[in-house]
């Protein structure tokens, strides 16, 4: 009877937020951190935008300049925790933090794009003493780049500063792997691999030790680089990286893909409209090819053997020309394909087209900032080192790091009363990375990562029932 | 339409208000009284009800301003249909329009009564009467929004259909605590004012009747002659206080968080102030040149133009006898109304200052045609939309007051009864000049005018569009369509199965 007394959303006490810059990321990050019950103050010099915001979302909205000291006092800077500045500009961002770290005593995090700041991201951090440097391009050309190092798989994410990979496939008809229960891998294949996520048609499971494998599932595993790539080979993938890329479109993210490709040894071809553009990026990568020319141009990629390349990555800033870039190489080539995606609606659409690995840059960017805020939310106890969402945000895979706080350190992990629909994947021990079984122990000064179906998870206690 | 979502909301309102009658049940214990039982037994049935309908679960969050306009309108009109049968059960007031009547004008905070003896009332209706301007001065939705937390834009859209203003801001960023804030200041004044009463040893339960009346700008009385029989401390501290519920709670806010200078920079607040001043001095001359005393014309001038101007509509004395340009002052009163984002009715003083402005930019516009001269207030330029959208309330209220005024006239009672009835029902007053003045009430009315003045108060508490939407043919066809295009969806669903 008294049910409307009962909350219907997500509450207690949040961060108090500033978000300058309703743009992609901006927007995102609004959606995401106002469900998690923060209070968010938004700043955009668009009257329209801020309007707009305010009326969907549960935030406040201020017309204005970010950087400007009155505009800050304003959105309330001194009682402020947090001030996100993700505005088209990085000189504004940079600002923008600057003077609210001078105004309030909250913490900081700027979007910095440009190559001209973004080598020395270090340096501006500390000396602005800024709480993180997020960089979507450079974030999104490290996954791209991580993929085209194995191609058999539809998404890489790295985990323990890159120590461990959590990789999604395809599983093929017809594998080994057909039919075989989840806890026989480690045996029948004698690596160190961990099967942390299985996909069968609409469902999302998190497979326990009797799950059975079928041919058509996408999996997602756990495992060191060079474990991944023994287990790929073992089920009969071909597990070379590519050996060349052809890139559309110049832009930022071309660029340090391109970097970090040629860092690889893969030869780089890229393609790009303005002839200006295409001599800076002659004069920054020395090594890779530039060809002048409009990417959408059927014939001009058949000249510049778009059948015959490895890899093919689309990233022009138009998601309608990633999409039909990439469909066609998938026609002409057997080249692996990565599609950039700006926008995020229609998500359930692109999935449907069976794109193969797509990346989304504001994604990838607002999941690093959620991490931090939600590891700020308790500081005390809390310990989230990365967060990251798998299957369209039905699990949640978190890296936790393990203090002396924690309660069941050098306890057995079967004598712990785990939650429904949880894994622990690996833990990170000394530079090592151990895929655990009921035997092993977690103790402090561990990393530890878990895959979960459960939300809202803050600190490692959570794990338990 | 999100109709599941509505019909929960529906349902958490009428909860809200099965509670809150537990305090009549509470004064009938008190003052020993079998109409208690009444209270008691529709309090129960009203919070089964709501129960039932908060069991149906919203399908989707989907939650549009459409959406919020409806579900404001129909609660309120749900919440006085409910809140009136206490009445009819005891008796005290038989006729359901008049009890409607008698609700809607507590709900609404207007205090025009069809009674003509307050004092044969019960205690527990005295109470009941004066709680529900308590509750519809600051807005049950806005209570609602205050204590259960929604998705979204559900909040802020509900909130900004049922608080009164030209354009509706938060406080703070989450509408939970903004409404908790508007709460918890509202609450706070109240108990103050009650407290200063008590000091004029008043009895607790007239301070509490009184503080109620105030508080909501309702202003109905609990003795037959208002407020004229208090003492003249009583009667300065109830000024005060309707003065400070009409001043826009902004100001409030920026006293609590010691930014006072910014309160009293807001242009409404200090034009509010203005009008009020001049007002009042202009009163007390002319009242005093008819050889009232000084001291005693200064507390009847500002207590009325207090009352008027507020939209609370107590009375300390028979202004109906007055010099006409006296009562032709108050009569503008009426139309002006307190701040926005009080708990006041009226047209509002910030969109009297908003079409002053607008009147000045078009002189300008003759003078120079080709001049570009953005309207600001409190300076920050105010945003076209809102200008467009106050001409156009301005437009429909006076519609609705002329289609208003030509029904009651069908009565056949004079012309300043009917045109002051209007003007104190649409503004949220209570008395108006004439047959309905101060000393009388809305009782010799007929049927059809109480409904036409109920909605009237309705239209003038939710600022006219909420409630006037739920006519608009769009939305019913909207109810209408989707309710065939689910069903043929579920068909074809099936079908597939």
């Amino acid at each position: 009877m008294f049910n409307f007394l009962k909350p219907t959303g997500n509450s207690g006490p949040g961060l108090k937020i500033i978000i300058v810059g309703c743009g992609k990321v901006g927007t995102t990050l609004i959606e995401r951190l106002s469900k998690e019950g923060h209070d968010i103050t938004v700043i955009d010099m668009n009257e329209a935008t801020v309007k707009e915001v305010s009326g969907t979302y549960d935030v406040m909205g201020i017309v204005g300049n970010g950087a400007n000291f009155s505009v800050q006092n304003e959105a309330g800077i001194e009682s402020a925790d947090l001030i996100i500045a993700v505005t088209e500009s990085d000189e504004l961002n940079l600002l923008c933090c600057t003077i609210a770290k001078r105004t309030g005593d909250c913490a900081a995090i700027a979007r910095v794009r440009t190559p001209d700041y973004s080598t020395d991201v270090s340096y501006l951090r500390d000396q602005l003493g800024l709480a993180m440097v997020i960089n979507p391009e450079m974030e999104a050309a490290a996954e791209a780049s991580r993929i085209l190092y194995v191609p058999a798989a539809l998404d890489v994410n790295a985990f323990a500063h890159g120590q461990a990979e959590l990789i999604r496939f395809e599983l093929p008809e017809g594998t080994r792997l057909d039919g075989v229960e989840v806890y026989q891998i480690r045996k029948m294949l004698s690596t160190d691999i961990l099967v942390c996520g299985v996909e069968r048609g609409e469902d999302v499971f998190i497979p326990g030790g009797d799950f059975v494998l079928k041919g058509g599932d996408i999996i997602s595993f756990v495992a060191t680089r060079k474990q991944a790539l023994r287990f790929l080979t073992d089920i009969g993938f071909q597990t070379d990286r590519v050996r060349n890329c052809m890139i559309v479109g110049g832009g930022k993210c071309a660029y340090y893909l391109s970097k970090m490709l040629l860092g690889m040894g893969i030869e780089v071809k890229i393609i790009e409209k303005s002839k200006t553009r295409c001599e800076e990026l002659s004069i920054l990568l020395p090594k890779a090819i530039i060809i002048n020319g409009d990417g959408t141009d059927q014939e001009l990629l058949e000249e510049e053997g778009i059948t015959y390349t490895e890899s093919f990555v689309p990233l022009t800033g138009i998601d309608e020309e990633n999409i039909l870039l990439t469909l066609y190489a998938k026609k002409v080539s057997n080249a692996k394909v990565i599609t950039k995606i700006n926008r995020i609606n229609f998500r359930g659409v692109i999935n449907s087209l069976n794109l193969g690995s797509v990346i989304y840059p504001r994604y990838i960017t607002s999941e690093a900032i959620i991490a931090y805020v939600r590891a700020k939310k308790n500081s005390t106890n809390n310990n989230i080192e990365t967060l990251y969402h798998m299957f369209d945000h039905r699990a949640e895979a978190i890296e936790f790091n393990v203090t002396d706080k924690c309660k069941f350190t050098g306890v057995p992990l079967k004598n712990l009363n785990l939650k429904k629909d949880l894994l622990i994947c690996f833990i990170h021990r000394n530079g090592k990375i151990i895929i655990p079984n009921g035997d092993d122990v977690i103790m402090s000064g561990d990393t530890v990562m878990i895959v979960t179906k459960n939300e809202g998870f803050e600190c490692i206690e959570d794990m338990l029932v | 339409m999100n109709r599941s979502m509505i019909i929960n909301l529906l349902g958490r309102v009428l909860q809200i208000e099965g509670l809150l009658m537990f305090l009549p049940c509470l004064v009938a214990l008190c003052y020993q009284e079998h109409e208690g039982f009444y209270y008691l037994f529709v309090a129960a049935g009203t919070l089964f009800v709501g129960g039932m309908m908060s069991m149906v679960k919203p399908k989707s969050h989907v939650f549009y301003l459409k959406e919020g306009c409806i579900a404001t309108a129909l609660s309120w009109v749900l919440l006085s249909v409910a809140g009136c049968i206490p009445f009819i059960l005891t008796g005290e007031i038989p006729n359901f329009e008049d009890a409607l009547f008698e609700t809607v004008s507590g709900f609404t905070t207007t205090g025009s009564s069809i009674l003509s003896d307050v004092e044969a009332l019960s205690y527990c209706s005295l109470a009941w009467r004066s709680f529900t301007h308590w509750i519809g001065g600051m807005g049950v939705l806005v209570f609602l929004l205050a204590v259960i937390p929604l998705s979204g834009g559900a909040n802020f859209n509900l909130m900004k259909a049922e608080s009164p203003g030209p354009s509706v801001g938060k406080l703070v960023p989450k509408v939970k605590s903004t409404a908790q804030l508007l709460y918890v200041i509202y609450f706070g004044i109240t108990v103050l004012e009650f407290l200063l009463l008590l000091l004029g040893r008043m009895s607790v339960f007239d301070a509490m009747t009184t503080a109620f009346g105030t508080a909501g700008t309702g202003g109905f009385g609990i003795k037959n002659d208002s407020i004229g029989s208090y003492s003249p401390y009583i009667q300065w501290v109830v000024t005060v206080f309707m003065i400070l519920f009409g001043v826009n709670f902004n100001a409030y806010y920026y006293i609590l968080y010691r930014k006072v200078r910014k309160a009293f920079q807001l242009e409404e607040v200090r034009g509010y102030f203005l009008i009020i001043g001049a007002s009042v001095a202009m009163i007390t001359y002319d009242l005093f040149s008819h050889a009232i005393r000084l001291t005693d014309a200064l507390r009847t001038a500002a207590f009325q133009v207090g009352s008027i101007i507020t939209t609370t509509g107590f009375s300390t004395a028979d202004f109906d006898t007055w010099s006409s340009s006296s009562k032709t002052i108050l009569v503008m009163l009426m139309f002006c109304g307190a701040c926005a984002g009080s708990t006041g009715g009226g047209i509002k003083v910030s969109r009297i200052i908003l079409l002053i402005k607008t009147v000045l930019k078009e002189f300008n516009s003759f003078i120079h045609p080709k001049s570009i001269k953005k309207i600001k207030v409190d300076d920050k330029a105010v945003e076209h939309e809102v200008v467009r959208s106050t001409n156009v309330y301005i437009m429909t209220y006076i519609f609705l007051f002329s289609i208003s005024v030509l029904l009651i006239s069908l009565e056949g009672h004079d012309t300043t009864t009917n045109f002051t009835a209007v003007a104190a029902t649409l503004n949220n007053i209570g008395p108006g000049l004439s047959m309905v003045g101060p000393t009388q009430n809305f009782g010799f009315l007929n049927a059809f005018s109480k409904i036409v003045l109920v909605f009237d108060m309705l239209a003038g508490r939710l600022e006219l569009f909420p409630l006037l939407i739920l006519f608009h043919p769009s939305i019913w066809k909207e109810l209408f369509a989707q309710r065939k295009s689910e069903r043929m969806n579920s068909n074809r669903y099936k079908e597939k199965k």
